[in-house]
């Protein structure tokens, strides 16, 4: 073989890597889907997930400037969705410190109160928590939550969460202590408001 | 002159050692924009200083931000609406690109930098300083691919080679590397983009990135150019040789889109037959 094939062989095969988790899975479906689901929500502050993507321009300054580590940087198998920041509100929480907001250079996450976040909301899975189940008198979410009280009460002895207060940070995730068999909490983030449309 | 102790000693006319050293002077440059991508995620990470922040997809100075052009013109055609912040950001590098060119790509680029210390390397290992360019294609497929680049975006919803944007993707590595001690899986561009370097000087600059076809596009009409005095020209396609975009600097190449004013060919010329210059419109 001539060098120069073989150098052309090597080339065209390293160009080829990228595509390799592309084929694992059903293409177009692996490349479009939002990494926003259960308990993986986007910083504080952004846009409705229709229009992140777009507007986004995968900088990284969240991830940078984040005191918790909170934020993550999703790479190429992610698909469009890669170098877009991403919060697993069950490893790291958000603590609403807004750090991030004041770095985004291109208006994905926008400058608004820290009551007025809604990363998503918690709902409290009530056939495992330990509270709602009877077998403890566990209030370990509403004792973490940043606006206890607002965001998570207590409604004889079993913990209630208020959709007009909660911010979906997920401090009471992370807190939680039980933990189901497929990873879920007794208690979970689901972005709702990263589903809402632009109305604009 | 750099490297031309040998040629120099030739017995020909009209021969001055003006001594230019725009090479020298470039690599510096390159390796402390690098140096500054390599040290501010360190710094980020372990000292939480966030005066320096991001890389040259967005770069924050304090409250000095800059925005890389590609990369704010998509944020703004995928989402429809207009963010002042971020055109700001973006105003800084379009008057440079504007006034001086793809400067950017041949002066601060990381990409430039690694692909300098590679061809300095292989100078080391193989002796020869350039290669033969192997692989060559016409250089207005730099504007399709930029054309290509847009389209392709707008339809997907999402600014796709931002993530494949090499300038970015340095960065990007060197974050994810301190951050989450992992490298991120598209780093293979970066490979494979050394691996064309084995078969043409500055392959992918050249004709694929869609960045330097931004600035390219802007800086089509700059006011510093090289530019050929013919009288003092002795035809000896030194220039040619040197340039890492293949062109013809003699012929007046230097004042196309395509050329990034490195100044290569400005080093190389042994009789004061190339400059730069400040075109005045």
């Amino acid at each position: 073989m001539k060098r120069r094939t073989f150098l052309q062989l090597l080339g065209g095969g390293t160009a080829c890597l990228p595509l390799l988790p592309l084929l694992t899975k059903p293409l177009a479906a692996s490349i479009l889907k939002s990494p926003v689901t259960t308990n993986r929500l986007r910083p504080p502050g952004a846009v409705p997930e229709e229009l992140f993507p777009a507007k986004c321009i995968r900088c990284g300054r969240c991830v940078e400037v984040c005191p918790y580590r909170s934020i993550t940087l999703l790479d190429i198998r992610a698909g469009i969705h890669a170098g877009t920041p991403l919060i697993e509100v069950e490893n790291i929480p958000c603590y609403l410190c807004m750090k991030c907001v004041d770095v985004c250079p291109t208006g994905s996450l926008q400058r608004i109160k820290q009551t007025e976040v809604r990363m998503g909301l918690a709902v409290i899975n009530t056939f495992y928590c330990a509270a709602w189940v009877g077998k403890v008198m566990c209030r370990t979410c509403y004792d973490k939550c940043p606006f206890a009280e607002k965001a998570i009460r207590l409604d004889q002895l079993r913990p209630v969460v208020d959709q007009s207060a909660c911010t979906g940070c997920g401090l009471c995730t992370y807190a939680c202590p039980v933990t189901a068999a497929d990873g879920s909490k007794a208690i979970n983030i689901e972005p709702l408001y990263a589903r809402e449309k632009v109305t604009r | 002159m750099i490297g031309l102790g040998r040629l120099a000693e030739d017995d020909l006319p009209n021969q001055k050692n003006k001594g230019s050293h725009y090479g020298r002077y470039r690599l510096v440059v390159l390796g402390t924009a690098f140096l500054l991508l390599l040290v501010t995620p360190f710094v980020n990470y372990y000292l939480q200083q966030n005066f320096v922040q991001g890389w040259y997809q967005s770069l924050g100075i304090g409250r000095l931000w800059f925005v890389s052009p590609l990369e704010g013109l998509e944020s703004i055609l995928l989402s429809k609406s207009l963010y002042w912040p971020a055109i700001i950001g973006m105003l800084p590098p379009l008057l440079i690109a504007l006034f001086l060119g793809r400067v950017f790509c041949s002066w601060l680029c990381p990409v430039t930098f690694i692909l300098e210390i590679f061809d300095r390397l292989r100078k080391a290992f193989t002796g020869k300083k350039y290669i033969r360019n192997t692989i060559l294609v016409a250089k207005s497929v730099l504007w399709f691919t930029l054309i290509a680049e847009l389209l392709l975006s707008m339809v997907l919803g999402a600014p796709v080679f931002v993530v494949l944007s090499p300038p970015g993707l340095v960065g990007r590595e060197m974050m994810m590397l301190v951050f989450f001690k992992t490298f991120a899986f598209e780093g293979v561009v970066l490979v494979l983009i050394l691996c064309l370097e084995l078969l043409t000087r500055r392959f992918f600059c050249r004709s694929f990135c869609p960045l330097g076809a931004l600035l390219a596009f802007i800086g089509r009409k700059r006011s510093l150019q090289v530019t050929a005095k013919s009288a003092n020209c002795t035809e000896c396609g030194r220039c040619i040789r040197v340039c890492p975009m293949g062109l013809n600097p003699q012929k007046g190449e230097g004042e196309s889109a395509y050329c990034w004013n490195c100044g290569e060919c400005v080093d190389s010329c042994r009789f004061d037959a190339l400059g730069f210059s400040w075109k005045k419109k």
